[in-house]
């Protein structure tokens, strides 16, 4: 399954599931990122971590290793 | 203190999202004047006032840190849940006030339902509608009131637009809980669990597609909102809004995978060098000030130790460092522009990666960033990085900042090494100073995260989300006000303590040794007054507490009047540039009777040997020796509140200080060995 570390540059996705086991993901989901959302990938950093993904009309920037919990469909 | 008072009167709580308007409310509603910024997480510490007399409401108000949700995961969510529940002295709120970014609905009625559920009163009020309305929607209060069972009111925190509906909804709120009896308030670690998360999520997604509607009936405009609407409607897609447009754009930019960081070091190098280039002529025009005025006293007064002390000592103590406020007051307003136009937190995304290689975190930043404006302040807002190691770490690493504590040194020092004429290169060798600074700092934090584990027990998972807030142009009164403020608490915070060391230091350098005795024969008055001033701080007690001094300076290639202007200045960094001026005016050998602080420099020599004692060699070493040395007790201090113990102040101090040395020993002695004196 791919998750939302894996979009490409502009790619959208919908979010199947959160991966509860990761040490961040109450406050992942607390930022709105539940499943159904739409997400979007809108920039990389130079360094390609952290991305910054839109989710319900906001701009969030997380690191690869914690956006590897958002299962996406 | 302050609990008689509040007791009396119902306290409110105003709490919320990061970055949701709440510090604009409370300035807004108190007459303050709180730092707002457009970054989540700048407000750090809780602080309470009265509302202002016009609003007519006799209740104290308390501004806590942004919080997503009632689970705290950093030391600043803490503090704000904590006056939640459980606060030592004022107890729990009456009345909750929490402010949602109108534009941010799907995200940040957590909160508010969160607080609901728990049992308090809350106020919802909306912020940022002015932002809404470009879009050409607006939020129905009514219909969200009745969704969530509590009281909603919009307003403009820009404009103050709804704020007496505001004041209204208060009354009637206070007027209502005094009646009801108390109602019981559940923590919400009881209520909350990942399941019953998603279920709130559901629930404020039929909220949001319900509340917002168009704003006017005009047909085109109709269309676009509607438009927007059915994005917002079509519950399969997204429900919120895509992000802001402008705001994609931009970050197309400054966030582009190649040029990104090349414009972050653009921005941070600008934002250095031009401390320089503007405030050379505004410093030129302070300096004249009290050239002028120091003469004026030694022209028009009888020449003996008050007249000393009072052009000596008092003016050209004040002078010395008044001189450096114009470019205090220029770091504090470009550093607010930058925070309020939203770039911050793209700051923070772009260096977590190269933070994270050396134990510290991309929230490192702003703490840092402020921390070239003073250490103290930075610390405390190092609260938001929710990794305990990563927080203690940046609070080790923030005295390595260049505060402007600094910057009088460094410009005097630069303005001795350039001549006066060539501004550029002077903006260009501070700007190479922060560099050296910065790279100095990360080179050190990376060795010192080779031996992290002793310092700092190592816990918990690192982590990194930061919301991206939308750019906004900057407020240009609040970072005005702000830099007034701040430059004015500069002053008053360094200016007794420049005075009170001016005078101690202007009596060890007169006494004992008040008619000294010289050969008088063939000289003419100015000459024999030079003479004196120099016997008689031969057999001063500076000149005594010196000789201690003297071995630890003759390896670095100073002496013992820089000593003394040193230890002065681990009382505040600022004096170091007084004592220098009162020290070495004292022992100047110019002719000139109003010589500027430069010319004493220039001329001054080392007493036992008579070679130069001001040389590039020495005076790039000084500038090393500040870069490094940990000189602020008022840091310490700080430093030993946020991090719970001694150990960590205790160690900056010696390994900060022992580095300058060390560094300072190399860079001259290394420069003398290349040929440079
Ligand atoms: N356009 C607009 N901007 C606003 C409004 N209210 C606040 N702002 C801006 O939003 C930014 C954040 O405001 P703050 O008051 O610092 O927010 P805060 O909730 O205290 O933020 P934290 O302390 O970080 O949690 C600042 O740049 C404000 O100028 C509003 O109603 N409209
Ligand atoms: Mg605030």
């Amino acid at each position: 399954m791919r998750t939302a570390a894996e979009l490409n540059y502009r790619e959208k996705g919908i979010i199947s599931e959160i991966d509860y086991s990761h040490p961040s993901s109450k406050r992942i989901m607390e930022h709105g990122f539940t499943p159904g959302q739409t997400i979007e990938l809108i920039c990389k950093s130079t360094f390609n971590d952290p991305i910054a993904i839109s989710i319900r009309g906001t701009l969030i920037a997380i690191r690869k290793s914690e956006a590897g919990c958002i299962k996406l469909k | 203190m302050k609990i008689d008072t509040a007791l009396q009167v119902p306290l409110i709580t105003l709490v919320g999202p990061p970055n949701s308007g709440k510090t604009t409310l409370f300035n807004l509603l108190s007459g303050k004047n709180y730092k707002t910024v457009n970054y989540p997480g700048s407000t750090v510490e809780y602080y309470t006032s009265r509302i202002l007399p016009k609003y007519n409401i006799q209740a104290e108000l308390l501004d806590s840190p942004g919080i997503v949700s009632l689970l705290p995961e950093s030391i600043d969510e803490k503090v704000a849940v904590d006056s939640l529940y459980s606060h030592p002295t004022l107890g729990a709120p009456d009345l909750v006030i929490t402010t949602i970014d109108s534009c941010q609905l799907s995200r940040h009625l957590l909160l508010p339902i969160q607080l609901v559920s728990s049992g308090f009163n809350v106020i919802i009020v909306l912020t940022m509608t002015d932002i809404l309305a470009k879009r050409d929607l607006k939020v129905s209060e009514n219909r969200l009131s009745k969704s969530l069972n509590c009281d909603v009111v919009a307003i403009n925190g820009r404009t103050k637009q709804g704020v007496d509906n505001l004041i209204k909804l208060i009354n009637s709120n206070l007027e209502r809980i005094k009646t009801a009896e108390k109602k019981n308030i559940l923590p919400h670690s009881l209520i909350e669990n990942k399941t019953n998360l998603l279920d709130t999520f559901k629930e404020i997604e039929e909220i949001v597609n319900d509340v917002y509607e168009p704003i006017k009936v005009d047909k085109i405009n109709l269309k676009t909102a509607n438009n927007e609407l059915k994005v917002l409607q079509d519950g399969s897609a997204s429900n919120g809004f895509t992000p802001d447009e402008i705001t994609i754009k931009i970050d197309r930019v400054l966030l582009h995978r190649f040029w990104g960081f090349l414009v972050f070091l653009l921005v941070m190098g600008l934002t250095f060098t031009s401390i320089f280039w503007i405030a050379q002529p505004l410093m030129n025009f302070v300096d004249e000030l009290f050239t002028n005025l120091n003469s004026l006293v030694l022209e028009n007064f009888e020449p003996g130790w008050l007249t000393f002390l009072i052009s000596d000592g008092i003016i050209s103590g004040t002078g010395s460092v008044l001189v450096f406020v114009p470019q205090i007051l220029i770091l504090f307003l470009i550093l607010g522009l930058l925070e309020d136009s939203g770039y911050l937190a793209r700051g923070a995304m772009l260096i977590d990666k190269p933070l994270s290689k050396i134990g510290l975190n991309g929230r490192s930043f702003v703490p840092m960033l402020s921390g070239f404006a003073c250490a103290i302040p930075a610390m405390i807002a190092a609260r938001t990085i929710p990794n305990r190691k990563e927080r203690l770490f940046t609070i080790f690493i923030i005295p390595l900042m260049s505060c402007s504590a600094r910057l009088p040194v460094y410009a005097l020092l630069i303005a001795y090494l350039i001549p006066k004429d060539n501004a550029w290169l002077g903006g260009f060798l501070l700007g190479g100073i922060y560099f050296l600074s910065t790279i100095s700092s990360i080179v050190v934090a990376w060795i010192i995260n080779k031996f992290s584990k002793r310092i700092f027990s190592d816990e918990g998972s690192s982590s990194f989300i930061l919301e991206l807030p939308s750019y906004k142009i900057p407020k240009i009164n609040a970072v005005i006000n702000h830099t007034y403020n701040s430059s004015k608490q500069y002053i008053l915070r360094a200016g007794p303590m420049i005075l009170g060391f001016s005078l101690v230091l202007w009596f060890l350098t007169f006494f004992p040794n008040i008619n000294p005795q010289v050969e008088k024969e063939g000289l003419t008055t100015e000459q024999i007054q030079n003479l004196e001033r120099a016997e008689r701080l031969e057999h001063s007690f500076a000149s005594d507490l010196g000789k201690i001094i003297q071995p630890f300076m003759t390896p670095i290639g100073m002496d013992w009047r820089i000593g003394v202007s040193l230890i002065s200045a681990f009382a505040a960094r600022e004096v170091f540039v007084s004592s220098l001026a009162l020290t070495f005016k004292v022992t100047s050998e110019d002719d000139e009777e109003q010589s500027t602080l430069l010319n004493s420099l220039t001329t001054a020599k080392i007493g036992a040997t008579g070679e130069k004692l001001f040389t590039v060699a020495t005076s790039i070493g000084l500038i090393v020796f500040f870069i490094f040395a940990l000189q602020c007790l008022s840091t310490v201090a700080v430093s030993r509140k946020e991090t719970g113990g001694w150990k960590i102040p205790i160690l900056q101090v010696f390994i900060f200080t022992g580095l300058a040395y060390f560094m300072t020993f190399l860079t001259v002695n290394g420069l003398r060995f290349f040929g440079v004196q």
